[in-house]
């Protein structure tokens, strides 16, 4: 602290030399003032920026220089002597048009010569706004990668990549494990994601989806590099949470007195449709009405419960319970490289605190890569991480009584107030009988968070090492492996009286275990030759193999005897419960490809693949697929406008198989699987599915046309991809008549279409000496449709038809009449035995729009991301109409119903003669029936309890549109002066924040994660980074 | 330089593992001994505790939401039973590969079982071709009931007295632990039952139903029967994870049912003794005794949820008794108990199929039931006048104490007894019914159906139900 108040002292005292101005204007090659150009004097931090007609004037001392620098032109220097007016052409830059891409393998290409879409988030970018996990932040920023985040602690957010799970490549390595939380961001250097399977059909079948390659950080040339990355995240309060009524208290048609916690009626039901709250009663001592609690205290004479005030005292239950989230991460990096060899080291350790007392998960990272090159022929590089993720509690997720959510508001009335039941146990059943104030449905949430534990131990080691050897000139020999192991193990302690559906734990500790490997081993051939200023080639041929074990083991008591003591040897039952499986699986590939570029301007790349798998049967195992895109740069043929900095054409066309069913390498044997053992006895059972004997791998060809355009001297670019898959030959579990013994058969059937639009738009709008504001937009849309159905059928199970979109959404529904009115008998609705069409799954359009303002030494940027169109299903908000928390519940018809009057009378209609038939579709083949207004009052409560008001709201489907303020970043960049008098070679601090702000359609729930199975609150979080290199 | 990088290479290559070495699955056995199929048959089979038929027959009633089987408004039910009958279908390929006899002789009992299963619910169902997936039929035809009810009870004939020249030992036999004899008496008592399930064809049909009925209750030594309680087939529930009551710790079984009012009030004129077992007192009587009949009430099943609701929660309704939901044993899941024989011989008395009176079989059913309750005193109770038999053909009574008997076990028999007789009556005046104040008479058949195999389905609707799949509809076994 004291030193850095000195460092204050310093910048203020900051003396001048004596030095003389220097003027000037800055053009283009054609006589056009270019605004905007930074002009600086290297190694120091003096600098100015031209204004908007290319002038500029700045203090030099003589023998200084000045290096004028802009996007998309060379630098360039000037050594000033005796200039004061000085006039700079500025020469466009080919190279930085040459920019270049990680590609498939790890293999550097030219930007300019893909024939596939490719875009790039670099690592800068994650540094400051952290997540737990790298992949959270790359929500909205690459087009056609949908990031679809859980607010749920520890739990991997969807990754959909053009509608599938992407691979993940780390270093040339494909992960398929797909943890995601084994990469620390602060060792990325950058992330290519490489969007259709043409761009990473060399990793195989693996890659048919697309892959999100990371290249870790590597030491770099010059002295010394130790650099320090601090960020903290709060989770301060939320921006999404089920909003409940605080009206009306537990209990069941208005009544409410509770008895022991697992009765019947109104107390053990569950329900939140009881007594209004907070009611006036002058009979009782509290001036409130008063009925028997949980918490009641007993009358000594009669062993009575008490009646207390029924009080709204659990409004805050939300916030009482969630304590502020922490997420921070450190870490420390230290790199050093020189020509022969190169090393970096870094330390990383994440923290994060859940908003659910008593969970959390550490994270920590060591990392070392380095490089040697012992001659100039041969380069040796590796790189080894050891991962540890660990927590000896993290909240259990999905619906049900293990859900937080679930026992703290959507199934308890705001009668009970949470900060009375952290006293957990029932007295004089500690350890026996968890206190709450329904035992047969729900789970006090202390109980749960301090009890029922969920730990988590994994051991991740994966690193790579490799060899180059030039040979000559044009050829050079690589050879690769990398591997992948860890261990994992993960414990359940379920306490006594735990509840979960339908059952009430008899105590209960569980293992499991997990002992991965894999290795990727490849040895390559490669050829590179410029032939002729307008001729190169380059060709590769390599042999891989791949090959993975994992076996996993887990054992269970059967209820436990002492209680809270969690070991195996505490079984209360007869046996331990046990099983274990063992899964191997390889495939032995050769690949090779051929890249051709003529003119500069010219790009073909050819590519070829063969793999022989081990999970399908011999014979159909070996097979091959190729693939072919090129590229024209227009911009390199043809003389362009002038605001017209690049023009390229892309094309490309891939054919991608896959040889592997599930995710159990042996789906393609027919074998008897484990049943239920009978007191000692035991049984097997065979499985619903039918094999087809001659399974083929599955294929994927895809087509993909692009163009990209930079304009205005680089300030505005548009990349548009446009493709279409064909999956056919799909290895599908085709169903077959329930009567044939099975329910379905597995054979190569169906063919589906995919297809799709990117666009990426950059520009930077404004830069000026002290102001630049660039902006990227992604933009993209995805579609498929069933294109064959297996056996020519009609339908497929889901009701989809040949040339529909597949993600149509048939579900159960009320009979309606011509006019849509739904129709009522004995004043409720009426099922439908037909399940109907109700509406379309995926999104219109997936966007993100991020924006980085920088003004001298402050830079803000932040980043908007979003969903439009689409449905999902809220079963937060059917599960709050049919327990009677929802807001919309408190009505005229709910106070009648808690009087006992029956007033509801649905809007819709009573047949009141003819009859209906259908045909086996459900479609009505003759209808004569008559229809009056329905006029039968029910309760309102019975009414919601049957049906869930489905009829009003679509059947809790709801539109999936939203808008969220993902990120936003303000950073101070403390200026080189400044430094000069400091350790630091730079620092910068920043405050940063992430989901700051959501508008949506749904209410009640955050639709980011596409699913809603009552996730955790979404919170908003606010912080800071420090980010400093010595 | 050049030797260092064939060392690297060959380090490399020479970890590389080969495809043909990894294509045996190590986690599941593709052939086993057919007596670990009889295991997971009998325990799919034998496991028939239902709430639903429960709440279908009046005899107990739901108030969280208004339930399609308590108010009649059921749809579909599925074909997952023809996944059981590829069980047996298993077993018998795993027992011709192991040369034994014994196992197939018990798949002709479970395949005719599961077939009358199947055919009661719908109508036609898909038999001779069913469960054909492995020799590529996939979409199977429809037969008519008739057929299977015909063929099943050969099989069942076949099985009995195929089984009583057989001398293999049975394994894996949870429910008589390999007794032949004790098997051999449910397979002819089990005959019994299909061919009183048959009381409306008498006459209409080629399958000499009478006749068979006889043939089996003449030749005891040929065809045995159930002679106690103790021939019982009947699954017994073990407190180990996966083996226990199927309803033990259900938290809607203690919170949202209640005793039907119809049933419970039967139990109180009667003076029942069964109801102490079966029923918990009501809330608002707890301070009762135990054998009070009037601390029992119900709820009335056909009346609107509303009613029902607020009866409920002013503590009129008494629970189901604890120990279904708090005792991990319970009671055994009975597939067909002596009780039942009993009550059905009463009724071939009461029809006259058989020469000998209805009484003495009716009364020893009570006797049955009683003594299954644990209730060992049952003089008091069979000469209560309330229960005597008005005449030898007294149906009502015979199908009524039946029904008492057959309380939450034994499947959906009650439910298919009801809609054979009428008996005894299940109310519908209550207000509440959602299907026009109907008992419905069957289950649509499943929508997969329609995709899978439309066109037999197709021709199997059309040649039964002239107004379509409609729960309404009469099959032929009821027509």
């Amino acid at each position: 602290m004291k030193k850095i108040f000195t460092l204050f002292i310093l910048l203020v005292s900051l003396v001048s030399f004596a030095q003389q101005t220097v003027k000037g204007i800055v053009k283009d090659p054609n006589g056009v003032p270019l605004g905007g150009v930074t002009v600086m004097i290297p190694d120091s931090s003096r600098g100015t920026v031209t204004d908007f007609d290319g002038n500029f004037s700045i203090e030099v001392n003589s023998g200084e220089t000045l290096q004028f620098s802009y996007v998309g032109f060379t630098k360039q220097e000037v050594v000033i002597s005796n200039q004061s007016v000085l006039e700079i052409i500025m020469a466009e830059d080919a190279q930085a048009l040459d920019a270049v891409v990680v590609t498939a393998l790890g293999i550097k290409k030219e930007k300019k010569a893909l024939g596939y879409a490719v875009q790039e988030v670099e690592g800068d970018n994650l540094e400051k706004a952290k997540e737990p996990n790298f992949v959270n932040q790359l929500s909205g920023r690459v087009a056609g990668l949908n990031i679809k985040n859980s607010t749920d602690l520890f739990q991997n957010p969807t990754i959909e990549l053009r509608g599938a799970t992407p691979l993940l490549v780390i270093d040339g390595i494909p992960d398929r494990t797909l943890d995601i939380w084994k990469i620390n961001s602060d060792d990325i250097e950058s992330i290519s994601v490489l969007k259709g399977a043409t761009a990473s059909a060399l990793y195989g079948s693996v890659g048919r989806n697309g892959a999100i390659m990371i290249t870790t950080k590597r030491g770099k040339k010059g002295k010394l590099n130790v650099s320090f990355n601090n960020s903290t995240l709060f989770q301060t309060d939320f921006i999404r949470v089920p909003d409940v009524q605080t009206t009306y208290g537990n209990g069941n048609r208005g009544v409410y007195a509770y008895v022991n916690g697992s009765g019947s009626g109104t107390e053990g039901g569950g329900w939140i449709w009881g007594p209004r709250l907070d009611q006036q009663d002058p009979t009782t001592t509290s001036g409130f009405y008063e009925t028997t609690q949980y918490n009641s205290p007993i009358d000594p004479n009669t062993g009575e419960l008490i009646p207390i005030p029924f009080t709204s005292r659990g409004k805050d239950n939300i916030k009482n319970f969630f304590e502020t989230g922490i997420i921070q991460s450190n870490n420390v990096s230290v790199g050093w490289g020189n020509d022969k060899a190169d090393v970096r080291l870094s330390l990383s350790n994440n923290y994060q605190k859940g908003i659910v007392p008593n969970t959390d998960l550490k994270n920590t990272s060591f990392n070392l890569a380095g490089t040697i090159r012992p001659t100039d022929k041969l380069t040796l590089n590796g790189s080894l991480t050891y991962n540890k993720q660990f927590t000896s509690n993290f909240p259990e997720v999905g619906y049900g009584p293990t859900n937080y959510l679930y026992n703290l508001i959507l199934w308890t009335g705001t009668d009970v107030d949470i900060r009375d039941l952290k006293n957990y146990w029932r007295e004089g059943q500690e350890g026996i009988q968890q206190r709450h104030f329904n035992i047969s449905y729900y789970n006090n949430p202390y109980f749960q968070a301090y009890e029922y534990e969920r730990g988590y131990n994994k051991t991740n080691i994966y690193g790579n090492a490799s060899f180059n050897y030039e040979i000559n000139d044009a050829l050079s020999l690589r050879g690769r492996t990398g591997v992948n192991e860890y261990s994992l193990y993960r414990t359940y302690k379920e306490p006594k009286s735990y509840i979960g559906y339908g059952n009430k734990s008899r105590g209960n500790f569980s293992i499991a275990q997990t002992e991965y490997f894999d290795i990727t081993s490849d040895l390559a051939l490669h050829f590179e030759k410029k032939i002729s200023d307008n001729f190169g080639i380059t060709a590769e041929g390599a042999y891989v193999n791949y090959y993975r074990n994992s076996k996993n083991t887990s054992q269970s008591t059967d209820g436990l005897n002492v209680p809270g003591f969690y070991n195996l040897a505490n079984n209360a039952g007869a046996t331990l419960l046990g099983s274990n499986r063992e899964e191997k699986e390889t495939i032995n590939s050769f690949y090779g490809f051929i890249d051709l570029e003529f003119y500069n301007a010219f790009y073909l790349s050819l590519t070829g693949r063969n793999d022989k798998v081990s999970t399908l049967p011999e014979g159909n195992n070996s097979f091959f697929y190729p693939s072919v895109s090129g590229s024209v740069v227009l911009s390199s043929l043809f003389e362009m406008p002038q605001w017209i900095s690049f023009a390229k054409l892309r094309g490309s066309w891939s054919r991608v198989s896959e040889g592997k069913i599930g995710s159990d390498p042996y789906d393609y044997i027919l074998a008897y699987e484990k049943g239920t053992i009978w007191n000692g006895t035991p049984s097997t059972y065979f499985g619903s599915n039918l094999l087809s004997p001659n399974l083929e791998p599955e294929t994927s060809d895809t087509w993909e046309v692009g163009a990209n355009i930079r304009t205005l001297n680089n300030r505005l670019g548009l990349d548009i991809a446009y493709y279409q898959a064909r999956d056919y030959n799909n290895l599908i579990y085709s169903p077959i008549s329930d009567a044939s013994g099975y329910s379905s058969i597995l054979l190569n059937g169906n063919e589906f279409q995919r297809k799709g639009i990117e666009l990426t738009l950059d520009a930077t709008p404004i830069k000026n000496e002290n102001f630049s504001w660039n902006t990227q937009i992604n933009l993209s849309h995805y579609r498929r449709y069933q294109e064959e159905i297996y056996g020519d059928r009609e339908q497929t199970e889901g009701y989809i038809r040949v040339g529909d979109r597949t993600d149509k959404i048939y579900t159960g529904v009320y009979q309606t009449n011509a006019e849509g009115d739904v129709i009522f008998e004995n004043g409720l609705p009426v099922s439908d035995p037909y399940d109907r069409f109700i509406g379309y799954d995926e999104p219109d359009l997936t966007y993100g729009i991020s924006n980085s303002l920088q003004y001298e030494n402050i830079s803000l940027s932040f980043l908007f991301d979003g969903r439009l169109g689409g449905l999902m299903y809220s079963n937060t908000n059917q599960k709050m109409w049919w327990g009677g928390t929802s807001k919309g519940t408190v009505n005229q018809f709910r106070e009648d119903a808690v009087n006992g009057e029956n007033t509801y009378i649905g809007n819709g209609v009573v047949v009141t003669g003819g009859s209906v038939s259908y045909d086996v579709n459900g479609t009505i083949t003759e209808d004569t029936r008559t229809y009056a207004p329905n006029d039968v009052p029910v309760n309102y409560i019975s009414f919601m309890q049957s049906t869930s008001n489905y009829h009003n709201k679509n059947y809790h489907y709801y539109k999936e549109t939203f808008i969220k303020l993902r990120e936003v970043t303000l950073t101070y960049q403390f200026n080189e002066a400044f430094l000069e008098r400091t350790p630091f070679k730079s620092l910068d601090v920043s405050l940063v924040g992430r989901n700051l702000w959501l508008a949506s359609d749904i209410p009640n729930v955050d639709p980011d994660s596409g699913v809603d199975n009552l996730q955790a609150p979404a919170t908003r979080n606010i912080g800071f980074n420090i980010n400093a290199k010595f | 330089m050049k030797k260092y990088l064939i060392i690297f290479s060959l380090l490399l290559l020479a970890g590389c593992s080969k495809v043909e070495d990894l294509q045996n699955d190590p986690n599941r056995a593709t052939q086993v001994s057919p007596d670990l199929l009889l295991t997971t048959i009998e325990t799919t089979a034998f496991n028939n505790v239902s709430l639903n038929a429960a709440l279908a027959s009046r005899q107990l009633t739901f108030t969280d939401g208004t339930n399609q089987y308590q108010y009649y408004n059921w749809q579909r039910a599925g074909f997952g039973q023809y996944d059981d009958l590829k069980q047996v279908y298993k077993m018998i390929q795993e027992s011709q590969r192991t040369d034994s006899q014994v196992y197939q002789i018990l798949a002709k009992f479970f395949n005719a079982y599961y077939a009358i299963e199947l055919t009661r619910v719908f109508g036609d169902v898909p038999y001779t071709e069913a469960v054909g997936a492995e020799i590529g039929i996939y979409t199977p035809s429809y037969d008519r009931q008739e057929l299977i009810y015909a063929s099943a009870l050969d099989s069942l004939r076949a099985a009995g007295l195929e089984l009583a020249q057989n001398t293999e030992t049975i394994r894996g036999d949870v429910i008589y632990e390999g007794n032949k004899k004790q098997w051999q008496k449910l397979i002819n008592s089990y005959s019994l039952r299909v061919l009183m399930s048959l009381s409306n064809k008498v006459d209409q049909t080629d399958i000499d139903i009478v006749g068979r009925f006889n043939e089996i209750l003449n030749n005891f030594d040929q065809f045995p029967i159930f002679e106690s309680n103790s021939d019982n087939a009947s699954l017994v529930y073990v407190d180990i994870q996966d083996n226990r009551y199927p309803l033990f710790n259900d938290n809607s079984l203690q919170t949202a049912y209640y005793m039907e009012q119809t049933f419970v009030e039967r139990l109180q004129n009667y003076e029942d003794p069964r109801l102490f077992m079966m029923a918990d007192k009501k809330p608002n009587a707890s301070n009762l005794n135990v054998e009070d009949f009037s601390a029992y009430g119900g709820l009335y099943g056909s009346a609107p949820l509303s009613d029902n609701g607020s009866k409920a929660v002013s503590g009129e309704a008494s629970r189901i008794k604890p120990r279904y939901y708090n005792n991990p044993v319970n009671e055994p899941s009975i597939l067909m108990s002596y009780a039942e024989l009993q009550f059905t011989l009463a009724e071939a008395a009461a029809r006259g199929w058989i020469s000998e009176p209805s009484e003495p079989y009716y009364k020893s059913g009570i006797a049955a039931s009683l003594a299954f309750y644990g209730i060992s005193e049952a003089e008091d109770y069979l000469n209560n006048p309330t229960i005597q038999l008005n005449s030898n053909e007294d149906l009502e009574s015979i199908l009524t104490q039946k029904h008492i008997a057959l309380f939450l076990n034994t499947g959906w028999q009650s439910f298919y007894d009801q809609r054979r007789t009428g008996f005894p009556e299940f109310n519908v005046d209550g207000g509440g019914i959602l299907n026009n104040g109907l008992i419905p008479k069957r289950f649509m058949y499943p929508q997969n159906e329609s995709i899978n195999n439309p066109e037999n389905l197709n021709e199997a609707i059309n040649r039964q139900f002239p107004s379509g799949d409609n729960i309404n509809a009469s099959m032929w076994l009821i027509d």
